[in-house]
């Protein structure tokens, strides 16, 4: 019966490393509890992955008693990815192999203050970095992806009146003197398009478009391996081509942009009348319900997508399409629509047709992709390959 | 079709509710809307009517005036228990939970699950029910068996909201769940909030934190001493429109008399 013995001990491994990666750090008392193993059994598995370099123990403080608290080891060196969307925050911290050990989402108000967002930014990293056991001083840098055009070389917005309020805000400065580390600014669509190459559906591809579809539009452009941002940081910006002559005016001031049809706003005023207020999230979930103005919506948005990006697609001949954000998690739903448009619109060629497909990293190639930001921003031996990015799934 | 058909009858209405506590003007005249898959926040000065608009739904108090419905029936809600029987569940300020119970313990506190009627506790499937209410949740506690005492702040906060699931309520009642709390455990109740209106349930979300309450209600109702204010959007309204409304700068029927509000951040 050695031969199950030795499983069972594999399967209590293999709970214990899965317990810790869900909540980043757990005491062995907590272990014993969320594995519904013997407190026993927990610290003698323990002993054996911290001596297989699995997990690191550190003595912490838990309601005024010593505990042991046990993380993930993590190589020397740690990054933050931040996605700041337009309702939500994400926050993860990985170590050098980009193994994500702590992530957390915050709900954010609609048009969110600069101060505010920053601040609660900084504050959910201090806490990410406790519930880890790791300090300020073994972060390598923060990279932050902006749901508008950035300047990376200062770190600030390049487009005004995109993203109200943060226009003067030098953000890479701000926070890189409020919290002593080097922190690196780029667009969130940029940040997208950097992750699918390196870790996600876009990696067998040397010319990749990343389009996130979220409550607005825009892409990311990686030109024979290197991201292209464009003299301002402007290129791919394609929530901003005119779409619609007669349109509403954009925020960014011209008539009829892509996002004046596509964006959150137009696409929930479309549904008011007949379902009353809704959420883009609510769209999304609908959509997927199968209910038919719902799917309506998300396919006309596809097509009206697609058209555009075929544009993008003409200009830098890239070898596949890849599709992220909230839209793209209807599927098929918005990618057949946009690959219809796409295909009908782009020169065919004998060497390889244009793929377009959903984001392999669905919902996270912003945050992973600020991650890789700092990887590749800072000197230090990366590898890429093998990287595990599963965070409980 | 499968999706849920939208527009339908709300979930719970109070209209025209009055409350008076001898001199004073607790609520009056106070009209609420609630339905299924919808967040709605009180907001307002200390003392405008939120914790009593709350206590009323909750079944503490009962109104001097005016009806309470629920589902189009206009129902009495003379107890918190018959609170509970009609599908509402409060989370109050002050959690009341037990710091030397374990999560379990605390989550089915006087509701325990017995083997059978008048037998021994049945500890396993009070076990199983909590882990199963906690995980859809998506609640950060790392173990059942924990006593209440070791966890967070935000954690606790979800304990109290997972206690209110066991009797799978419809409409769910949170007073300030974000009071007091870190920014990480803030984002915890936050995604709590919206998991909640995921599953279907009518929030009523009582909070001072305007950046909270925006970034998860759909509908944002001013109370100011006693009387609506004004109702709002969250997902268009600003936070200057909405601060305006709660310092009486501007009143239900628009800007009040002497003051024009400037439209800081809409414009510029």
């Amino acid at each position: 019966m050695a031969g199950s013995q030795t499983a069972l001990r594999e399967a209590n491994r293999v709970m214990v490393v899965t317990a810790v990666r869900r909540h980043g750090g757990l005491t062995q008392v907590e272990l014993a509890g969320a594995t519904g193993l013997s407190p026993a059994t927990v610290s003698s598995i323990v002993r054996e992955l911290q001596g297989a370099g699995v997990v690191d123990v550190k003595t912490t403080v838990r309601s005024g008693r010593r505990a042991q608290l046990v993380t993930l080891a993590h190589r020397p060196g740690l990054a933050v990815g931040v996605h700041i969307g337009a309702r939500h925050l994400r926050i993860a911290v990985a170590d050098s192999a980009l193994e994500v050990l702590a992530e957390q989402t915050l709900p954010l108000p609609f048009e969110h203050r600069v101060d505010t967002s920053l601040d609660r930014m900084a504050l959910l990293l201090v806490d990410l970095l406790d519930r880890v056991g790791a300090s300020m001083s073994e972060i390598l840098g923060v990279g932050i992806g902006l749901p508008a055009p950035v300047d990376t070389a200062t770190g600030m917005v390049s487009v005004p009146g995109i993203l109200r309020g943060w226009d003067d805000v030098p953000v890479a400065q701000v926070l890189a003197k409020r919290l002593g580390v080097p922190v690196f600014v780029d667009n969130d669509a940029n940040l997208g398009a950097l992750a699918e190459s390196r870790l996600g559906a876009a990696r067998p591809y040397r010319d990749a478009v990343y389009v996130l579809a979220s409550h607005g539009t825009g892409a990311g452009v990686v030109l024979a391996g290197h991201l292209h941002r464009g003299f301002a940081g402007t290129a791919g910006e394609i929530g901003h081509v005119q779409v619609d002559a007669g349109g509403d005016i954009c925020y960014c001031g011209s008539r009829g942009c892509l996002n004046t049809v596509v964006g959150a706003g137009p696409l929930l005023a479309s549904l008011r009348a007949s379902r009353g207020a809704l959420t883009l999230r609510d769209i999304v979930s609908l959509a997927g319900e199968g209910d038919p103005g719902c799917s309506q919506v998300i396919a006309d948005a596809g097509a009206t997508i697609g058209a555009v990006v075929s544009g993008l697609a003409m200009a830098v001949n890239p070898q596949c399409v890849v599709v992220g954000g909230e839209l793209a998690e209807t599927g098929e739903l918005l990618l057949g629509p946009m690959r219809e448009a796409i295909r009908r619109r782009v020169l065919l060629n004998h060497i390889a047709p244009l793929e377009v497909f959903g984001a392999e990293l669905a919902g996270r190639a912003e945050v992973v992709g600020a991650l890789v930001l700092v990887m590749e921003s800072t000197d230090v031996l990366t590898v890429f390959d093998g990287a595990v990015l599963a965070n409980d799934g | 079709m499968t999706g849920p058909a939208r527009m339908p009858q709300p979930l719970l209405s109070l209209r025209q509710v009055t409350k008076r506590f001898g001199a004073v003007e607790a609520l009056v005249g106070f009209d609420l809307e609630l339905k299924a898959h919808e967040v709605v926040a009180l907001v307002g000065d200390n003392g405008a009517g939120k914790s009593t608009a709350a206590k009323l739904v909750a079944g503490v108090l009962q109104p001097d005036a005016g009806f309470i419905e629920i589902d189009g029936e206009p129902v009495t809600i003379p107890s918190p228990a018959a609170a509970h029987g009609l599908g509402v569940a409060t989370v109050f300020q002050h959690l009341a939970l037990c710091d030397n119970l374990s999560v379990t313990a605390n989550i089915f506190l006087g509701r325990e699950l017995r083997v059978r009627p008048g037998g021994p506790l049945d500890e396993e499937r009070m076990v199983l029910t909590a882990q199963s209410i906690l995980r859809d949740l998506t609640a950060g506690i790392p173990s059942v068996r924990a006593q209440v005492r070791t966890l967070s702040a935000g954690q606790r906060q979800a304990v109290a909201i997972a206690r209110t699931l066991t009797s799978r309520p419809r409409i769910v009642v949170l007073d300030e769940p974000t009071a007091a709390l870190s920014v990480v455990q803030t984002a915890e109740v936050l995604m709590l909030i919206e998991r909640l209106r995921e599953m279907g349930l009518g929030v009523i979300l009582i909070s001072h934190n305007m950046t909270d309450v925006r970034a998860v209600a759909d509908r944002i109702v001013v109370l100011r001493h006693g009387r609506i204010n004004g109702e709002f959007d969250a997902g268009t309204a600003s936070h200057e429109e909405i601060l305006a409304s709660i310092t009486g700068l501007s009143t239900a029927a628009g800007p009040s008399t002497s003051f024009t509000l400037p439209t800081a951040g809409r414009s510029s």
